[in-house]
């Protein structure tokens, strides 16, 4: 589901690099002698470890190679850590995708077992934090029994966590009761939320991927927390319905993502809403605010439409359905369907009632602000001017603070920015030289056109500079509009592709792009024409339109072999 | 302490509307021109500074008077109220006709207003005659009654000669009325902010250092007993001052003599140096020499409706020719950003001739100029001396946008405020296409039973109210007074929740119970 603006994370994922944590201690006995509340003691359910398989929860040791979105036509940088996972069919590992994100190279290691083993990422779920590993080798495991999945344990039940965390190097075991069931924002892509369970057994870094047994059965993968600093007592773990989703989805061999509704909705809480709209005082029914035009619903709901059920759950007025005697917001109907399901809602639309069917699919504008993992960065290099797409990562590596460009981040999806420009690109860098060093205080301005080129994705940018495009009258200059600036940013050609080789091998530059067609386009969100050409080098423009032209560069694509996967 | 000159590493100067702003080199802890903040205390006068070779001697105090204020400014997060009233002093000269001059800034959102007498302590009150915050200068009078008051005093000439390198003396007044000067040199002439954000105007920078006295907030610069400027900051690390010179003073001046004030005139255009050599090619300039580069030009304003464009290039005006960097070489000076050929050497209603070069042809350009008042933009950049505009509707909070809204944040409010409002404020020219003459938008829900449900509401832009278009807040107070059938007010925004409902009935019980409360006034249209 979307993450609202009007929410802000303030978890800290617990990472899985072991090394860069130094141990919480905490002393046993010191706590409050004086209890205040009566809790009643956790009920009773079987938390004997001596049952459980240790040989089926394994540690995973990952070399991960962090891209460089600063200067992306560099390698990256390698660091390791580790994590938990747990077989749950034959060769398959269930873990966190954190635990495997920008992975180079995994080892699986058995508790009994001294010898590493390679492992790979079949799947990864970047938008639950969860991910399916097989060994390279399987025989190993051949005996080991996979973990059984089990249900949404009860409020107030103990449930031990099992992994390999901070602190030493065998396997540890930690206990705790279930303190909460809510849906919250997974950390891991920044952008996601889901249903999640808050534990208070310690949950450290490590545990990252490991199972939450209760009577022997997994009932979740403990994934993130607070770090002491903010809360104690509270870290979180992935529930089944999230974890079952997952494994289902990937049944044919793909994984296709969470679908989303798309719809901001209003709560109907004031007395005046419900007369407004004419509802009964029945504390049923939302208000949808926005359905975004490019969603499930988008043409399909409204402004002011009020949705009384969803597959036949009653809506109450703070947007819960009740699932299983649990309170649950209403996207937890949405949230455990798949691509292509529909879902059932009764809408009432100026006092009609009516039934609508909804095809549910992935909502691609909002990954704009999604941590992005696994991913090369994309970029164009010019005659030392570095132009990059805005998302999330390129944000926070050049720290932008330009409005315009801070603008298009946050309203990319809701302002539907991306209809006009699947991708806005940002100058993000200069690197001096002669040809361009009156273009250095221009840093970080959203490009609006190049050489006559309105830009709309990355490609645009690559294919104004390098093709036959010229505003008019000014055949001797590549020139760059900027949103918002009126001063345009002028190289002249012939300084221009002089300077291009300088640059390059002045600053080390070893490739000077790397473009991938954008999701959006991808996925067919929006369709765009292809670029007007000039008539004599049509056939050149046509040529690379959409195809990554890096893969005509050798040399740019070796470099980053590596990190391929 | 950010003492920077006006290096050229200022890309961008940009003029557009009201003002220019050039890098702020006032942020210092310094006696004044401390930036206006709405929450902030604006007694922050920094305390004794050691003196290092400061040349002191008695002064005369025959032209010198106290001013001491009373300030109160407005809460513009709780428009309804006004801050606690701090108490500012201020060293005025006396000018002929019983005037005495000091900074606005000294008497900014004054509530009470008082001459003192140096020599005897004698004190009486004041009123004000004339005041331009842009310029930052304030005329005052005894008040009514005590016209008296100034008879053993002598007024005090003013002198627009000072030049660099030359000694002037900056005068002081110690408690026991003694006068005291200190002899500082003219550094250099330039343009630099005055006590409004992004107003640039003429300033002396003075070398020497100052000792503080009797916390006076502006002081008297004179040269052979003749007034040359009025400080406005002084940076004790930098032992640096700069004044308000005798140019502007002189400006404003002969601007109130007729009764019809106009203030300072402005272009209404932004701009880029042309240092480089490849932008210098693209615009066709040739052979010429220097010019800027016309970045923005307000629809509205001098500049646009003489008809001058965003390309052009600007070589010069009114004869003077204006370098890469924007500065003309004036005979004593030196080189000058060239807004002070507008916003100090011309008046409202003058034409200025501009040579401008567009698609390589030279042109000349007629310009006359005018002023556009604070009021008439969309997001007011300063309001002193009365209140945010506001309306509350049964614990719904709406106000106009105004700057001194976002300097509630905090000097880096354009990072702190929220991002909207922020947005909103750099891109005026969207709304003002829309019709609207303001901004008005909820800046926040008082928990009320109205308000159920709208507690976390705040910061949204109002588009319409029971149908109606509202483009200030009085369209949003006259809609207002039309509720629907079922006596439910409706609310339409531009963004998330997109529309809300409020019960008129409701509203109007819950707005009785905030007088109660303590809300003396539901509104401000005025």
């Amino acid at each position: 589901m979307i993450a609202s603006r009007r929410l802000t994370f303030t978890g800290l994922l617990l990472t899985f690099q072991v090394l860069s944590f130094s141990p919480w201690l905490f002393a046993e006995g010191v706590k409050d002698p004086e209890k205040a509340i009566e809790v009643p003691l956790p009920e009773s359910v079987q938390t004997d470890v001596s049952n459980i398989e240790f040989e089926a929860i394994v540690r995973v040791d990952v070399d991960v190679l962090s891209p460089n979105y600063r200067v992306p036509w560099n390698i990256g940088s390698t660091s390791s850590g580790n994590g938990t996972g747990f077989l749950v069919g034959e060769n398959q590992f269930l873990t966190n995708a954190h635990v495997v994100s920008n992975a180079r190279e995994i080892y699986i290691k058995k508790n009994s077992d001294p010898n590493p083993h390679k492992a790979r990422v079949l799947h990864i779920a970047h938008d639950c934090d969860l991910a399916l590993l097989e060994v390279e080798d399987p025989t190993p495991f051949l005996d080991v029994k996979p973990v059984k999945i089990g249900d949404i344990p009860k409020l107030n039940t103990t449930v031990i966590a099992v992994g390999y965390p901070i602190g030493g190097e065998r396997i540890s075991v930690t206990r705790g009761v279930v303190s909460r069931i809510d849906f919250r924002a997974y950390s891991h892509s920044s952008v996601d939320f889901h249903l999640a369970v808050q534990v208070d057994a310690a949950i450290n870094p490590g545990n990252s991927g490991g199972p939450v047994l209760q009577n022997g059965k997994v009932v979740g993968v403990a994934f993130q927390g607070y770090s002491g600093a903010v809360a104690q007592n509270t870290g979180y773990m992935i529930p089944v319905p999230v974890i079952e989703r997952f494994l289902k989805d990937v049944e044919d061999g793909h994984y296709d993502y969470y679908v989303d509704l798309a719809v901001q909705h209003m709560n109907l809480l004031n007395p005046a809403q419900r007369t407004a709209l004419s509802l009964p005082n029945d504390g049923r029914g939302v208000m949808v605010s926005i359905a975004d035009s490019s969603g499930s619903a988008g043409g399909i709901l409204e402004t002011g439409d009020v949705l009384l059920s969803i597959d036949g759950y009653d809506i109450a007025s703070d947007g819960y359905v009740t699932i299983e005697d649990e309170q649950m917001n209403l996207n937890e109907i949405v949230e455990r369907k798949f691509v292509g399901d529909t879902v059932k809602l009764a809408v009432q639309r100026d006092g009609q009632l009516r039934e609508m069917d909804i095809e549910l699919k992935r909502f691609i504008p909002y990954l704009i602000q999604s941590n992005q993992y696994d991913q090369k960065p994309q970029f164009v290099l010019f005659a030392g001017l570095q132009f990059q797409p805005i998302d999330r990562n390129m944000m926070e590596a050049h720290g932008i603070n330009d409005l315009q460009a801070r603008y298009a981040y946050a309203f990319f999806g809701s302002d539907e920015l991306y209809k006009e420009r699947p991708q806005i690109v940002v100058l993000t860098a200069v690197l001096p030289d002669e040809a361009n060093t009156h273009l250095q205080d221009y840093p970080h301005q959203v490009i609006d056109e190049v050489n006559g080129v309105k830009v709309r994705t990355l490609q645009d940018v690559y294919d104004a500079l390098y093709g036959n495009h010229h505003e008019e009258g000014k055949e001797d200059f590549h020139v760059i509009r900027c949103v918002g600036e009126g001063r345009p940013l002028v190289l002249e050609r012939s300084k221009a592709e002089e300077a291009h080789e300088r640059i390059m091998d002045k600053y080390n530059v070893s490739f000077d792009h790397y473009i991938e067609e954008p999701l959006i386009l991808k996925a067919g969100v929006v369709k765009l024409p292809p670029l007007e050409t000039e008539p004599a080098k049509k056939e050149k423009a046509e040529g690379s339109k959409n195809e990554s032209p890096g893969s005509s560069k050798p040399k740019a694509d070796g470099a980053l072999e590596a990190s391929a996967r | 302490m950010m003492l920077r000159s006006l290096s050229p590493t200022a890309r961008r100067t940009f003029l557009a509307g009201l003002l220019a702003t050039l890098p702020t080199f006032f942020a210092t802890p310094g006696w004044s021109a401390q930036q206006q903040d709405p929450q902030g205390d604006p007694n922050a006068e920094e305390e004794v500074v050691v003196v290092s070779n400061a040349i002191e001697k008695p002064s005369q105090t025959d032209s010198l008077v106290r001013v001491n204020a009373t300030l109160q400014a407005y809460n513009f997060i709780r428009p309804w109220e006004k801050g606690a009233p701090t108490p500012r002093r201020g060293l005025g000269v006396l000018l002929k006709g019983d005037r005495i001059l000091v900074t606005a800034e000294s008497v900014v959102n004054a509530t009470y207003l008082e001459l003192e007498l140096p020599e005897s302590g004698e004190k009486a009150p004041a009123v004000i005659v004339g005041r331009d915050y842009e310029a930052n200068l304030a005329l005052l009078a005894p008040a009514p009654g005590n016209e008296d008051f100034l008879k053993n005093k002598k007024p005090i000439e003013i002198d627009h000669t000072a030049l660099p390198r030359e000694t002037v003396e900056v005068w002081q007044v110690e408690d026991n009325g003694d006068g005291v000067s200190t002899e500082t040199e003219v550094l250099r002439v330039s343009v630099g902010n005055y006590f409004v954000e992004g107003s640039v105007f003429l300033v002396y920078q003075l070398k020497g250092s100052l000792q503080s006295r009797a916390n006076s907030f502006t002081l008297p610069i004179v040269k052979d007993n003749k007034l040359v400027g009025m400080l406005l900051s002084y940076s004790s690390k930098e032992q640096t001052s700069y004044i308000l010179p005798a140019p502007i003073i002189e400006h404003f001046l002969a601007d109130l003599e007729d009764g019809d004030y106009q203030g300072f005139p402005n272009l209404g255009i932004g701009y880029s140096q042309t240092l480089d050599e490849q932008l210098r090619r693209f615009t066709g300039l040739g052979d010429r020499e220097g010019g800027i580069f016309i970045d923005e030009v307000t629809e509205d304003s001098s500049a646009g409706k003489a008809g001058l464009k965003q390309g052009d290039v600007i070589l010069s005006i009114e004869g003077h020719a204006i370098d890469s960097r924007g500065n003309y070489e004036h005979p004593q000076w030196g080189k000058i950003n060239f807004s002070h050929l507008v916003r100090g050497g011309a008046k409202v209603g003058d034409t200025v001739n501009l040579t401008v070069v567009r698609d390589g042809e030279e042109m000349e350009l007629p310009v006359e100029l005018m002023r556009k008042e604070p009021t008439e933009f969309l997001v007011d950049p300063y309001m002193f001396d009365r209140g945010p505009k506001y309306k509350i509707v049964g614990g719904l909070i709406f106000q106009e946008l105004t700057v001194p809204y976002l300097q509630a944040w905090g000097s880096q409010w354009a990072s702190r405020a929220p991002f909207k409002m922020v947005y909103a404020h750099a891109n005026q020219g969207l709304y003002e296409k829309e019709g609207r003459r303001k901004l008005v938008f909820l800046s926040q829900v008082l928990r009320a039973p109205s308000t159920l449900g709208y507690e976390n509401l705040g910061h949204i832009i109002v588009t319409k109210v029971n149908g109606k278009k509202i483009n200030d807040i009085r369209d949003l107070a006259v809609a207002f007074q039309n509720p629907n059938a079922q006596g439910i007010h409706v609310i339409e925004f531009d963004e998330y929740p997109k529309k809300i409902f409020v019960d008129a009935r409701l509203s109007g019980l819950v707005n009785q119970q905030l007088i109660q409360y303590g809300i003396n006034q539901l509104d401000r249209l005025d």
